[in-house]
């Protein structure tokens, strides 16, 4: 069986006919259930924020919060960010302003925004992005936009369970937006949250969402359908019973990784770097240019004839300097519960070979 | 609750300090359940294709979907609403702004078509039949006009060959909303009936809960044009950086639960049909409600209960209705207010439509669907009839404040 790119977590089959059948017991299929509040309960606990909005996916998430925030106009987004954030603020009519990334980690570089952020024009928020299971320097990108009284939100859409400076990814910002797709590490089904302590913008999201659980009545411009139902939030409250042990389980294969891939000329794992705890749910590695004619593209395709998934990382339609050069040359791995520690080292395997063939042939730069 | 006893005084009714006649609330939501087994069956390969990027029980039912509807190609999508925009996207003439719509439709819909950046201009409907025809619409076409938008109404269907017609001779695509019509037949060109979902170049239904195929959530879109399903999924799976991709994929405990539903649906009709036999008896005699009654003609769902309040009824619908909603009988305005006359905060067209400022005076929806029994019919019948009875009392009950509570 060919071996997938993202978690892929899922509860076993008992349990999950057990909570179902919960469900089928009640009669309560979606708008807002007992399920649904006890999944944004349980966030609110975990992540130590206010309020956590449950929705149907990640995308309509972002749609939601940068509706909630009216962020419109020209907006900061990284280089490198994932192709839900530019989608969603396509259907909000923003216009990304891309702010470069750091060339070791991949995430937002704040200082080079901080000296290049006066000289760009009619910027109306900042959107900062936690990405792989790591971090960008958020408290120094919310002093940012603070400062220029700016908007900010985060897409973390890859990051539920980090802790980055001693601080629970989840809040921070005016709002982020955390996924609980299949590919992440919490698997709702494709759910997502809006984590945010700010009440007004809680009460405009929950109006936003739908009728349902609307809460206190504020005006909103326009809403959006984007309720979880009680089958997501039943896969959602599974998922975070078995988080330590699925974490435990990428941490391990991280680990295989590390040893597979450590000397190997031409390949870097990208390790976390700003966060204290990550959920390791993503394997980004780069592959150097200092062997001629090892490509990251080729190195896909030979992985793909082995039945091994590799993802480029894409810059999307950045033409930012790092944020084109990291497009053209990193990947990520597969990583999730479906995963041994063995097909790690057939993954690890497979990459030996090319880059030991490309060494042979003699073409070290 | 007072169950089977005869209301004999006003102090009995909930809104004037008696006990709720129903102790769990009586919706319009259909909230159909079936069997467990089979949607366990339906959930397996989720756990057989563990590992493996999901969407295999999405792809089962976008088959069963397209045959249910005889049409070519299914999309499913995470909900009716986003389905809906995906498709307003992916079919609207470019450079053209406006969408036309009627205005006595889906309370979201405004919205939904602001999301796309489009504008909607809204036109009336036929009196009679409470939805959109060629004649309602053709007055409202014009040279910026980017897409027909036609919904069927909650019972019955639209014109839908009409429809048609009119969109091929102004050359506008025609997209259908057909979320109250999955089960109904419409006659198309050849003096045949077809399935409701392959009219027009796409039709878009939900799988909420509380519509006739209950997905938990989610929604679909129908069409025979390859090219044009091609697009939806692309837009769908947020594969493309285009304008209105967007990832609104179905999840598969969605699909399984919208598939299990499926193979109980002419089951789930026979009950629906019980249901409104049963209202049309209980009704008969109650002065002042005329049933809105099914084409029976064409296959139909008899799944939404719609009752005209006529000039002999002697209350208001907003009074009716909270005398009703006391009572733990979720009836609902139809459609009020129409989308016209709702302030909007987004640019669209300002609209006069004196024909659906009427007609969204009139009409309530009951309760139906799964939660409700055929004694629960006769008891809301009994409710109203006493209420007519009562009328002059209740009025001058709920003139003094002190009264009511």
């Amino acid at each position: 069986m060919r071996l997938h790119v993202g978690q892929y977590n899922l509860p076993s089959q008992a349990r999950y006919e057990a909570a179902m059948r919960g469900i089928f017991e009640r009669r309560y299929y979606t708008n807002q259930g007992p399920l649904a509040r006890a999944f944004e309960e349980r966030l609110q606990t975990i992540l130590n924020v206010k309020h956590a909005i449950v929705v149907t996916n990640s995308t309509i998430a972002l749609m939601m919060a940068s509706e909630a925030l009216a962020i419109s106009g020209r907006v900061i987004v990284p280089a490198i960010r994932n192709a839900t954030l530019a989608q969603a603020l396509r259907w909000c009519r923003a216009d990304s302003v891309f702010a470069d990334v750091d060339v070791a980690d991949g995430q937002l570089d704040v200082d080079a925004l901080a000296a290049s952020i006066p000289s760009i024009d009619r910027v109306t928020a900042i959107i900062g992005a936690n990405m792989w299971g790591d971090a960008c320097d958020a408290a120094a990108l919310v002093a940012l936009a603070r400062a220029r009284k700016l908007p900010i939100m985060f897409d973390s859409s890859h990051a539920f369970g980090c802790v980055t400076a001693g601080r629970r990814i989840g809040t921070l910002g005016d709002a982020e937006v955390l996924s609980f797709d299949a590919a992440d590490i919490v698997n709702a089904a494709g759910g997502a949250c809006v984590a945010t302590d700010d009440e007004e913008l809680a009460a405009r999201l929950r109006n936003i969402r739908s009728s349902y659980g609307a809460g206190r009545s504020v005006a909103v411009v326009k809403t959006s359908n984007g309720r979880m139902s009680e089958a997501q939030a039943a896969l959602g409250l599974l998922s975070l019973d078995d988080y330590e042990t699925n974490r435990a389980h990428n941490r391990t294969l991280f680990d295989a990784y590390r040893r597979g891939l450590r000397a190997m000329p031409g390949i870097r794992i990208v390790e976390p770097r700003r966060v204290d705890t990550s959920n390791h749910q993503a394997l980004v590695c780069a592959v150097a240019d200092d062997i001629s004619t090892l490509s990251r593209d080729a190195l896909i395709t030979r992985l793909g004839e082995c039945q091994i998934e590799a993802v480029p990382v894409r810059p999307l339609d950045a033409n930012e300097r790092v944020g084109k050069h990291i497009g053209a040359s990193w990947m990520r791995l597969p990583l999730g519960s479906h995963v041994s520690v063995c097909d790690v080292e057939r993954v690890c395997a497979v990459i030996g070979e090319v880059v030991t063939r490309c060494c042979a042939a003699g073409d070290v730069a | 609750m007072n169950a089977h006893v005869k209301l004999r005084s006003l102090n009995e009714l909930a809104l004037f300090g008696g006990s709720k006649r129903f102790a769990v609330p009586k919706s319009t939501s259909n909230l159909v359940a079936p069997e467990f087994d089979l949607f366990v069956d339906y959930s397996r390969p989720i756990f057989e294709s563990a590992g493996q990027p999901p969407g295999i029980v999405t792809a089962q039912l976008e088959g069963r979907l397209a045959a249910f509807h005889e049409v070519a190609h299914c999309v499913a999508f995470c909900s009716g609403f986003w389905a809906l925009a995906t498709a307003i996207v992916a079919l609207a003439r470019p450079g053209r702004r406006e969408v036309l719509v009627p205005s006595l439709t889906y309370r979201r819909m405004a919205d939904v078509i602001a999301w796309t950046g489009l504008l909607p201009r809204f036109c009336e409907v036929d009196a009679e039949t409470l939805a959109i025809t060629a004649a309602t619409a053709a007055p409202c076409i014009n040279e910026d006009t980017a897409l027909l938008l036609a919904v069927h109404p909650i019972v019955n269907c639209c014109d839908a060959q009409g429809l048609v017609e009119l969109a091929d001779e102004a050359g506008l695509p025609l997209l259908f909303d057909g979320v109250e019509s999955v089960y109904e037949r419409c006659m198309a060109e050849n003096g045949l009936s077809r399935k409701v979902g392959a009219f027009g170049h796409a039709e878009c239904f939900s799988l909420h809960a509380s519509k006739l195929i209950n997905g938990f959530e989610g929604g679909y879109v129908t069409t025979n044009d390859s090219e044009m399903a091609r697009r939806l999924v692309l837009l769908r799976d947020g594969e493309i950086m285009l304008h209105g991709a967007i990832d609104a994929r179905l999840a598969d405990v969605h699909a399984a639960m919208a598939l299990a539903n499926l193979d109980e649906l002419d089951a789930q009709v026979a009950r629906n049909r019980a249901r409104y036999e049963r209202y049309r008896t209980a009704l008969a005699g109650v002065a002042g409600l005329r049933l809105v009654t099914f084409d029976e003609s064409q296959a139909t769902s008899y799944k939404n209960v719609v009752v005209e309040l006529t000039s002999e009824w002697p209350l208001s619908r907003v009074l009716t209705l909270e005398i009703l909603n006391a009572e733990n009988v979720l009836a609902r305005a139809y459609y009020a207010p129409p989308l016209h006359s709702k302030p909007m905060a987004y640019p669209h067209i300002p609209a006069e439509l004196p024909v659906t400022d009427r007609l969204a005076q009139r009409f309530v929806l009951l309760p139906c669907g799964d939660f409700v029994t055929l004694e629960d019919i006769d008891e809301v019948a009994e409710l109203l009839a006493f209420i007519r009875v009562q009328a002059d009392a209740i009025t001058s009950c709920s003139r003094s404040p002190g009264a009511m509570r």
